[in-house]
């Protein structure tokens, strides 16, 4: 008995010393020695409430701690409060936070106001703190929303994906969705890689499932008429697949077409009537839908297709505990409007939104060298895998390559494929310093146009003037 | 002498309490409220452009003046509401019946529930897909429920929900008031001949004037000021349909980090709301039943 407890004691402890192990990139030893100091020092971080942030929460932290004695407390919430909490710490140089999460967009304000510390510079000065087996050439190029001019990092990046196409594999491969299709439109049912062909995809499963008494829809809109996501399901995937790119700012900051600008041209307004035209067949919740909402709709089958962010599509393909369609999700490029392709290839466009995120550290943290450790252990290619199969998120490139992603990618219909073989084709946001205040004139005009208070045109006629507005108030516009 | 510095000095505490929260803090927006002052610009510091410059521009923005409008029409509808409901139910606890003190508990516990709170309350009643009433709208009366498809419809959900959450202070206070009613002008006019309605009018309403000016202006200095339901259940929207002046500052301050303006914008709403009840008071009082002391 005394043998069995002692060997169960062993093994456990075996195991207990091999997880630390291998997400210390087997050197605890030296996690340790560095975070000795630090001992006892409480990390606060703020960060979105997303899987990826969840897994590094409840998680990577707990290994951390028990490596260097270091607790970090990550306070993972909305969007809108990540935001709010973060940039008031930061304005009133608080000191609450540790290090925060930055979106990809509002990377080029904080920079602007000067919010963060210089990681690179941070780490040149001090050496004891640079853990030696960390590869930051395994970031992917991902990282370099997050530098400076010079190229000095200020972000390290924890999660990155693209926001894609998913379709329901069942009922696109239903044989009698087929046939009706075919009879219907006159050519075979498949995924959509046209946007009329998306329309008539959605006017065929909304009628097709509510003449099974299905509850589900033809597609997905991400259209709250309320919350910034709807606008930015227009800015950063409907528009650029249409074409428009940068949200038709020029480079003198003009947005109108009067000014040389597009957010309100042929191409924003295509896009913004296709768009809401799809309100018709999307359910009914779409106009108080932002992305998570719509990931619910989808992993509830809900939706024959639509637009899906990546860090949402592994768990709604795999997790059945939380999705009813595991199995039945297809993965692919949104489609694109005629030469868009061509231009986000040739590196003169994009075709949809590169997200992500890094964790910063702000100026007024008061544990500043205790969290380089941190971010650190983050940016360790080790921890990465678990990381992404829990998130859908890639920022390494050997990540790709390892087996726990490889056989992920099966479930996920080749979701990190697809990111690892046509990432470059996508982009982030615009360098606009001003990037909320910028969306924020924008959203009610978003808003009404999905609402039907204004049609597309003469909501993209008002937005670019309120977009024109703000960058001239702010003195971006001469 | 000595009991009035005695007075002062026991006060003394109170009053630096509310001065360091309350009047530092409106002298600072005030100041603040003269200068162009915008963190996302090039220039990032403050800037004095000329006296009143944000409150010339106030004038003419049309998006503030169509938030006052709307804030003005949602705390005028949601009044009439409130105080005609919340009579009723006053006159009706004045009376005995079953339960009554079972009800009185029910229908109070909207007070007790935090605004943001509420606002998530109603939303996940409201939602579609997964809310009870959209579902059962559909079930029953093959109503397509979707608050956020109009603002008209978002405007009266906000208006229910408002209603449902404060009309049991009004009910409450009129409660109290109508207890604290003396019995002889009832007595006089029974005599005299009134009716119920006569005496209502002419004896109830009038005695009452104190206790509704009250109810009246903590109601409309709410409502005008109502954020964490609205942001909740609709962030504003459809549209600029629900944007009522306090989400419309909040949004040009923390969304558009237009310090400057955004304060501007509140002292010129504080004034206009100090103007709106001022005049309410002017009409109330000089039905001439007020006393004034």
């Amino acid at each position: 008995m005394v043998k069995i407890v002692k060997g169960a004691i062993t093994l456990l402890l075996g195991l207990g010393l091999t997880f630390s192990a291998v997400y210390a990139g087997g050197n605890s030893a030296w996690w340790k020695k560095a975070g000795a100091p630090y001992k006892g020092a409480v990390l606060q971080g703020i960060a979105e409430n997303t899987p990826p942030g969840q897994f590094a929460g409840e998680v990577l932290a707990k290994e951390f701690e028990s490596l260097t004695g270091i607790k970090v407390r990550l306070e993972n919430t909305s969007w809108d409060q990540m935001y709010d909490k973060a940039i008031k710490d930061m304005e009133a140089n608080s000191g609450i936070y540790d290090f925060v999460y930055i979106e990809q967009d509002i990377v080029y304000s904080y920079l602007d106001r000067d919010f963060l510390v210089n990681i690179t510079q941070s780490l040149a000065d001090n050496p004891n703190l640079v853990a030696p087996h960390v590869n930051m050439n395994d970031f992917t190029t991902f990282i370099d929303y997050f530098k400076d001019a010079k190229g000095d990092v200020f972000g390290i990046p924890m999660e990155a994906f693209l926001k894609v196409y998913l379709y329901r594999k069942d009922l696109f491969g239903a044989a009698d969705a087929k046939s009706g299709f075919q009879k219907k439109f006159g050519y075979a049912l498949a995924p959509a890689t046209s946007f009329a062909q998306w329309r008539d995809n959605a006017e065929f499963f909304t009628a097709y499932c509510a003449e099974k008494g299905m509850e589900c829809w033809g597609t997905t809109v991400q259209g709250h008429t309320g919350h910034p996501a709807s606008t930015y399901e227009f800015l950063e995937s409907v528009g650029p697949s249409f074409g428009l790119y940068n949200w038709g700012v020029t480079d003198d900051f003009h947005s109108c077409v009067a000014g040389g600008g597009s957010l309100n041209g042929g191409r924003a307004k295509g896009a913004l009537s296709f768009w809401t035209s799809m309100l018709e067949f999307a359910p009914p919740e779409a106009l108080q839908s932002t992305w998570s909402e719509v990931a619910s709709t989808f992993a509830a089958g809900r939706a024959a297709q639509g637009w899906v962010y990546g860090e949402n599509a592994a768990w709604i393909a795999s997790n059945k505990e939380k999705s009813l369609v595991v199995g039945k999700v297809g993965v692919m490029q949104p489609p694109t409007g005629p030469g868009v392709l061509t231009q986000a290839a040739s590196g003169n466009g994009y075709i949809g939104y590169f997200d992500g995120g890094a964790y910063g550290i702000p100026h007024s943290s008061k544990n500043k060298e205790a969290t380089l450790l941190w971010l650190q252990f983050v940016a360790q290619s080790e921890v990465q895998a678990d990381w992404a199969a829990a998130g859908g998120r890639i920022t390494h490139y050997s990540t790709y390559n390892d087996p726990k992603i490889k056989e992920m990618d099966q479930v996920a219909d080749g979701y990190f494929t697809l990111m690892q073989n046509t990432g470059y084709l996508y982009a982030g946001a615009p360098m606009f310093p001003f990037h909320g205040a910028g969306r924020a004139a924008i959203d009610p005009f978003i808003y009404a146009a999905l609402a039907g208070e204004k049609s597309p045109s003469e909501a993209l006629d008002g937005a670019c003037k309120a977009l024109d507005k703000v960058m001239k108030d702010l003195g971006y516009q001469k | 002498m000595n009991s009035s510095r005695t007075a002062w000095l026991l006060l003394s505490p109170t009053i630096f309490i509310l001065v360091i929260v309350g009047l530092v803090p409106f002298l600072y927006v005030l100041y603040v409220g003269f200068f162009n002052w915008m963190p996302l610009g090039k220039i990032k510091d403050m800037q004095f452009i000329s006296l009143g410059y944000n409150y010339r521009e106030l004038m003419f923005d049309e998006y503030f003046i169509g938030s006052i409008w709307r804030s003005i029409k949602f705390s005028i509808v949601t009044l009439l509401f409130e105080l005609s409901i919340g009579f009723i139910l006053a006159l009706s606890l004045l009376s005995s019946f079953p339960l009554k003190a079972f009800f009185r508990s029910v229908h109070t516990l909207p007070l007790v529930i935090a605004p943001i709170v509420v606002g998530a309350i109603f939303k996940l009643f409201l939602v579609n897909g997964l809310g009870p009433v959209p579902y059962l709208a559909k079930e029953f009366f093959d109503f397509k429920f979707n608050y956020m498809s109009s603002e008209n419809f978002a405007f009266w959900v906000l208006v229910i929900m408002d209603v449902w959450h404060w009309t049991p202070f009004v009910t409450l206070t009129l409660l109290a008031g109508l207890s604290a009613l003396p019995e002889d002008p009832y007595e006089s006019a029974k005599i005299d001949g009134a009716n119920n309605f006569q005496i209502f009018i002419h004896i109830t309403i009038p005695m009452l004037i104190p206790v509704l000016v009250v109810v009246v202006f903590i109601r409309l200095m709410d409502s005008l000021k109502i954020v964490d339901e609205v942001w909740m259940l609709t962030g504003g929207g459809p549209g600029y349909g629900t944007r009522y002046t306090g989400i419309h500052i909040w949004k040009e301050v923390f969304e558009k980090r237009s310090y400057g303006y955004g304060s501007a914008m509140s002292i010129l709403y504080l004034y206009i709301t100090i103007v709106i009840c001022w005049f309410l008071y002017s009409v109330m009082v000089s039905r001439g039943k007020v006393d004034e002391d």
